[in-house]
């Protein structure tokens, strides 16, 4: 059984092709980019994958079961997490709760039970809490777990996006840009974290990215999309001699 | 975390107390129109409180708690009345059966119209949750006019524009405060655990929500439905407070009500929403002063009714210029914070000094 394949994945906003007959295959604890050029329809991989996007045609399947037409929750629940382009944490809410929120899912007491504070609850609140702190030490931020999250800096609001997306018990993380605005010491310290994590909690990271030289150290495999179409895949190595990955990226020449 | 939990555990039960003692010196001393707006405070605090978990904590902003009350009220009333004042009371069709002959106690009544008002909300929030924003606040507005129409139809079971008459003032502020502290209490806790910060995480950001595993329509008709148990519960105590209840008591003033407390408190802060129905509530019986002729000695004001409506909405436009985030915001009262902002102030004046 595949770990997770997508096969053919179509999608098309009216006369608008998006992505067209996207594949690709993940091996358990692989590092996967999708590169290209802006515009080119990474985002809506992910997005289909995730369940936001119902694809118009194509089948995505993760340990066997068929992920189409599950709604973004169960998707997640099943084990795909993901983080956001655009970061989407809970701002208002604090760092700690931004990562306990996303333990909800697990949960096991019932909407009575948790609003009693009967004792299943209670001790599914102490290992809410210390499962969030556990993974905040994991991205450096148990420090600033009482601070709003909307008032940490850039680059550690995407680490605490992973940390919360973390929480959620995934198998596969999708990572959307993780490195978008980070200096570069930020961005060598997000490789390692991302390496550190894979190792510790046996995960399959793919991820979209724009910084090369950071896709390039990371990832295993690399695909790439232009104008929806998938026009290259391989190593590092084989993307960077690629003619028509050169020419996409800086035009004919 | 928790250093201070034994503290501020005795600090409730000392609150608790006081207000027992309060009610308790209110039941001997207290005349009928100072129980009254009790009664009316406690019950807008049950009202408010419900109605604020689904617009400010799950940030779903629907305008129907018109509807629940009605249904709450309807509800209580018709298992109250014994079968003979509803035969009685039924004069242009009789009553359907088996509603004709089921008599219950006051507190199954209310239960009942919390279960049955909760199973509507239930319902409605199947079609309700499929919009969002400005279209899911028409469509509950509009399913509190549907309510409130087929009320005034369906003779055979609500007595139509008649409505129900008589019914036994058995609402005394034990029961009206007593279930508003329950519902404070069990509201406060629920929003406090971990569904509650689900359904924050539902207002804030529904699509974040969905990506780390939160159903967000499980969580809003949770939300809906718990909201609309209390609404129903709320609904019956007012029935058995006026002891007539009929289709126009239950029109979309009484929403546009319950939306200024809520707003004007903080959407999705409890305690605002405690606060504003007690400022509010105890406010509009202090204000009908100016519906009354006022004599300035040199020129005659005649009483205008209807007055206090224009300084309430008055306080809610003043409310959305200067504060938006009302009284309290999204923030909650606890001891903890009190304690630090008294011992902030001592310093203060100590220094002063």
């Amino acid at each position: 059984m595949e770990f997770f394949t997508v096969r053919n994945l179509t999608m098309k906003f009216g006369g608008l092709v998006a992505v067209n007959d996207f594949d690709i295959t993940l091996k358990k604890g692989e590092i996967v980019g999708l590169i290209g050029p802006n515009g080119a329809g990474k985002t809506t991989v992910f997005n289909m994958i995730a369940g936001y996007y119902a694809p118009t045609s194509g089948t995505i399947h993760f340990q066997g079961k068929l992920l189409n037409g599950k709604k973004a929750n169960e998707i997640t629940r099943s084990g795909v997490a993901r983080t956001f382009q655009n970061i989407r944490l809970f701002t208002e809410l604090t760092v700690v709760e931004n990562v306990m929120i996303a333990y909800h899912c697990r949960l096991r007491s019932s909407f009575l039970g948790a609003a009693l504070r009967l004792p299943l609850y209670r001790r599914e609140e102490k290992q809410m809490y210390e499962g969030a702190m556990e993974f905040l030490r994991e991205v450096e931020l148990e420090d600033l777990s009482r601070e709003q999250a909307g008032s940490l800096p850039y680059g550690m609001q995407r680490r605490l996006e992973i940390a919360r997306a973390l929480a959620t018990g995934p198998q596969l993380l999708l990572l959307d840009e993780p490195a978008a605005g980070m200096n570069p010491n930020e961005t060598q310290d997000l490789l390692h974290l991302i390496l550190r994590l894979r190792e510790k909690y046996r995960l399959t990271v793919f991820l979209i990215e724009h910084d090369m030289k950071f896709v390039m150290q990371l990832c295993e495999r690399i695909q790439v999309l232009d104008y929806g179409t998938t026009i290259a895949s391989g190593t590092p190595e084989e993307i960077q001699q690629n003619e028509r990955v050169i020419e996409a990226y800086l035009g004919e020449g | 975390m928790d250093e201070h939990r034994r503290r501020n555990q005795i600090f409730s039960i000392i609150a608790v107390a006081c207000l027992f003692l309060f009610l308790l010196s209110m039941h001997f001393y207290a005349d009928d129109y100072q129980i009254r707006i009790l009664n009316n405070i406690a019950l807008f605090i049950i009202l408010a409180v419900s109605y604020n978990l689904i617009n400010g904590v799950t940030g779903q902003f629907s305008l129907e708690p018109n509807a629940f009350v009605a249904i709450g009220a309807y509800t209580s009333a018709l298992l109250t009345l014994t079968p003979a004042e509803k035969q009685m009371a039924f004069i242009i069709e009789p009553i359907i059966w088996p509603l004709s002959v089921i008599h219950v106690p006051f507190f199954v009544s209310l239960i009942a119209a919390g279960v049955v008002t909760a199973f509507f909300g239930f319902l409605m929030g199947f079609p309700v949750f499929r919009v969002r924003g400005d279209y899911l606040a028409i469509v509950t507005l509009g399913f509190g006019e549907v309510v409130r129409v087929v009320a005034n139809n369906t003779q055979t079971i609500t007595n139509g524009p008649l409505g129900l008459k008589g019914l036994a003032n058995y609402t005394n502020i034990w029961w009206s405060w007593g279930i508003a502290a329950f519902t404070v209490f069990y509201i406060a806790r629920l929003v406090r655990s971990s569904y509650g910060m689900a359904m924050k995480a539902v207002k804030y950001d529904e699509a974040a929500a969905e990506s780390i595993g939160i159903n967000a329509f499980k969580h809003k008709m949770l939300a809906f439905t718990t909201s609309a148990f209390f609404e129903g519960i709320g609904g019956g105590l007012l029935a058995h407070l006026i002891t007539t209840i009929s289709p126009t008591l239950f029109t979309f003033f009484l929403t546009f009500n319950l939306l200024i407390m809520i707003v004007a408190g903080g959407l999705g802060s409890i305690t605002g929403s405690v606060i504003a129905a007690v400022v509010i509530t105890w406010g509009g019986e202090a204000l009908r002063v100016v519906e009354e002729p006022i004599n300035l000695g040199f020129v005659t004001i005649p009483g205008i009714p209807g007055m206090r409506m224009v300084l309430f909405s008055l306080i809610l436009v003043l409310v959305m210029i200067f504060a938006r985030q009302g009284l309290m915001g999204t923030r909650e009262f606890n001891w903890n914070g009190l304690f630090r902002k008294i011992r902030a102030w001592t310093h203060r004046t100590a220094k002063e000094s």
